[in-house]
């Protein structure tokens, strides 16, 4: 029996060609960026070669980009640094962020609220999907606004209208930061055409080495750093940079955009072959936010009757890989944020979330749905028996 | 899987003797809340050790959230025994309930069909039958907290290191290269990470509760000899030392809740021969009523005979030589003849003299 992984919003493997491009810097080409020897020059051209490929994959200029150790930091120095720079500017910010983000948003922007007196706004979502969208307005319209809002959710796949969202902000003067870390490669991403001010991106979700990720920061738009030093990223990140990860990070963004369209198609087919076999063999099964515009990568599936821990374990014996709510939650049976808000508190249904990837199967996804089903059958009839 | 060394080689000999195994580790109680958990068994410590082993054991590994079920189960039963002037057994409740009869029903889930664990005890399992006896290690012997197991759960039991020493499972650990052979052993109640159960008294019971107020230090005559700053701080047979210099050692003999008196005495007044016990339950076939056997009264305590019988909606342990200290809360254990096979239990209500 082969093991199929299917958890792939959560992490993915280094593609063969993002790890010879990685090698060099691992051994001979080892320097500082910052020395001004050879060994720092090459290690500074592969860095700035590195920074110009991903500006170009994602429409940006290349000193728009700058590097970072992943999405929970670029996350946490666009909130704070942003939030931080405007309140030494402004009596009073406002900080707009959705009842679904992720919690290296929600975080910091929690902690900004209460260190920095900033008012906070969260957006609900409705069980269709729908984000509620006239707080933004009035919030833009009563005074400085940052708004935070990631383009697809890493539980559900849900996209939000963030090209849409951003105009608005742009036209009454607001801030507008995606986290786009499960977008990207996913649906089309570029920083010009959705006119955002600063984007996250994250390596290990495209195939890409992990610890690696980048915020991009429109010309004009100030941040406090959070990381102080050497003045390494023009300043904003200090710390000598990670070459093979820059290095690693851009190449798998430049196929990840490159192959965006096939994939989507691809996983588009096999999700629905998924879910539409779930739907019609396992009764008491919802797939969450089905209608609503998703990524074609996620499938968030509700399953009534089951404890998700034993749904979880129970797949993983069988040699199936999924996660709960996100990966980042796992060894606490919490209930996600995400789904909750979505649908309340549901004590006795389970939710499990298969993430597909560019090595996913026709023939994994038919194991899936077998095994899943057997193993809903078993569980229910245990729990109907105790 | 604790993520200690005893159910660490239990899991290892599993896959040795080619079984599928699913290493799971318990997740009891909140360790976030604790600033020094890294002394208890199942530990965040605990569960990485136990990730490590089933890892290098090649075996998937779960962490079991069970807080809600223990909490209930065994936390709450330790507070309330102790406001009632008892000493709980909280290994005796957690074997009874959480460690076996919920891992059972969740192992169900994942298609397993028998609970393992790393107790010092053996299992016969015949056609018509299932029977605990001792470990093969008197000095490491378990037998004593099994005995609240539901009955019918005995089939779908394995004790894998039942037959062997410490020495020899720490020895098997090593040769394995186990991250724990040499882990020591933990002795502490798992959820008092501070070392002192009065803390969790205090935080559960509140600060005024009688169980930890001051009260009278008093001999059977009623005499009072001193003062003492809260009863749940006292066990039976736990020595006193008394201000003022009393001329032989005194013991405490007993707990009164409602006057929140603590009564000692001499050791000579230690002494009961007749045992009021509760919650009897039964590992096999009962034995007739009125019938000798052995009762072992503590862990590590030499069994005693005793004849078990009914009497007026009580069950009675009458036994054949007095023994000191016996503890209201604690188990009492009851073992076949040959002082080999675990056969029931029950927890001690009260105690006294028949002289």
């Amino acid at each position: 029996m082969k093991a199929v992984y299917l958890d792939h919003a959560a992490t993915t493997p280094i593609r063969n060609e993002v790890r010879e491009a990685m090698e060099p810097y691992l051994s001979e080409s080892f320097g500082n960026p910052s020395s001004l020897h050879r060994w720092g020059r090459e290690a500074s051209a592969a860095l700035e070669d590195a920074r110009a490929t991903v500006a170009e994959a994602l429409g940006a200029h290349s000193r728009e980009i700058y590097f970072t150790r992943g999405g929970t930091e670029s996350d946490n120095l666009a909130i704070l640094g942003c939030c931080g720079f405007m309140t030494t500017h402004e009596k009073r910010l406002t900080l707009v962020v959705s009842v679904i983000e992720h919690s290296a948003v929600l975080d910091p922007a929690k902690l900004v609220t209460e260190q920095q007196g900033i008012d906070l706004v969260t957006l609900s979502v409705s069980q269709d999907g729908i984000l509620d969208q006239e707080p933004i307005r009035l919030a833009l319209e009563s005074g400085p606004t940052v708004v935070s809002l990631m383009w697809v959710n890493n539980e559900t796949g849900l996209v939000f209208p963030v090209p849409e969202i951003s105009s608005l902000v742009n036209e009454l003067g607001g801030t507008i930061h995606t986290d786009a870390v499960q977008a990207v490669g996913k649906i089309p991403v570029n920083v010009r055409e959705s006119s955002v001010h600063l984007l996250t991106a994250s390596g290990h979700k495209i195939y890409g080495p992990k610890s690696t990720g980048i915020l991009f920061v429109r010309s004009g738009v100030d941040l406090v750093p959070l990381v102080h030093g050497g003045g390494q990223e023009q300043t904003l990140r200090a710390g000598t940079e990670d070459v093979a990860g820059a290095v690693g990070f851009a190449c798998s963004l430049q196929l990840a955009v490159e192959e965006q369209q096939q994939l989507c198609k691809r996983l588009t087919a096999l999700r629905s072959v998924l879910e539409r076999s779930l739907l019609e063999i396992i009764p008491g099964l919802r797939i969450n936010v089905q209608n609503a515009n998703r990524a074609s990568h996620i499938s968030s599936i509700a399953i009534d009757d089951i404890d998700g821990e034993d749904l979880l374990a129970a797949l993983d014996v069988e040699g199936i890989a999924a996660s709960g709510g996100s990966a980042c939650e796992s060894g606490s049976t919490q209930t996600s944020h995400v789904i909750t808000a979505l649908y309340g508190e549901e004590t006795s249904t389970a939710t499990v979330r298969f993430s597909l990837g560019c090595e996913t199967t026709e023939q994994e996804i038919e194991q899936t749905i077998i095994k899943l089903t057997r193993i809903v059958t078993r569980l229910r009839k245990l729990g109907a028996a105790s | 899987m604790s993520g200690g060394v005893d159910s660490s080689v239990a899991a290892a000999l599993l896959v040795e003797q080619g079984h599928e195994v699913v290493g799971v580790t318990m997740k009891t109680f909140c360790y976030s809340e604790t600033p020094d958990h890294s002394k208890t068994c199942c530990g965040l410590d605990g569960i990485s050790d136990a990730k490590r082993v089933a890892a290098a054991l090649g075996i998937p590994h779960y962490v079991f959230d069970v807080e809600d079920a223990f909490d209930r189960d065994v936390i709450d039963d330790f507070v309330t025994q102790y406001a009632q002037g008892k000493t709980p057994n909280p290994c005796v409740r957690c074997n009874g309930y959480t460690k076996f009869r919920d891992l059972l029903s969740r192992g169900r889930s994942l298609g397993c069909d028998v609970i393992a664990s790393g107790h010092y005890v053996q299992i016969e399992h015949t056609h018509s039958q299932s029977r605990i006896l001792r470990g093969h290690d008197a000095q490491k012997d378990q037998s004593y907290f099994l005995w609240a197991l539901p009955h019918t759960m005995l089939k779908s039991l394995l004790f894998p290191v039942g037959n062997l020493t410490k020495e020899q499972v720490r020895d098997h650990a090593q040769a394995q290269g186990l991250v724990n052979a040499n882990k020591p052993e933990s002795q502490e109640i798992c959820f008092v990470p501070t070392g002192d159960y009065r803390d969790l008294l205090r935080e559960r019971l509140g600060e005024p509760h009688p169980a930890l107020q001051t009260g009278h230090l008093v001999r059977r005559s009623g005499e009072i000899i001193g003062e003492h700053n809260g009863y749940a701080g006292f066990t039976i047979g736990q020595r006193k030392g008394l201000g003022g210099g009393s001329p032989e050692p005194m013991f405490v003999l007993s707990i009164i809740p409602d006057t929140r008196e603590v009564v000692v005495g001499t050791r000579a007044e230690l002494f009961d021969d007749i045992v009021i016990i509760s919650g009897l339950n039964w590992l096999g076939e009962p034995i007739e009523d009125g019938t000798e056997t052995l009762v072992q009264l503590r862990y590590r305590a030499p069994t005693v005979l005793a004849r078990v019988s009914h009497e007026r909606n009580q069950i009675v342990l009458r036994l054949k030589e007095a023994q000191a200290a016996v503890t209201p809360g604690q188990s009492a254990v009851l073992f076949d003849q040959e002082n080999r096979c675990l056969i029931g239990g029950g927890t001690i209500v009260s105690a006294h003299s028949s002289d």
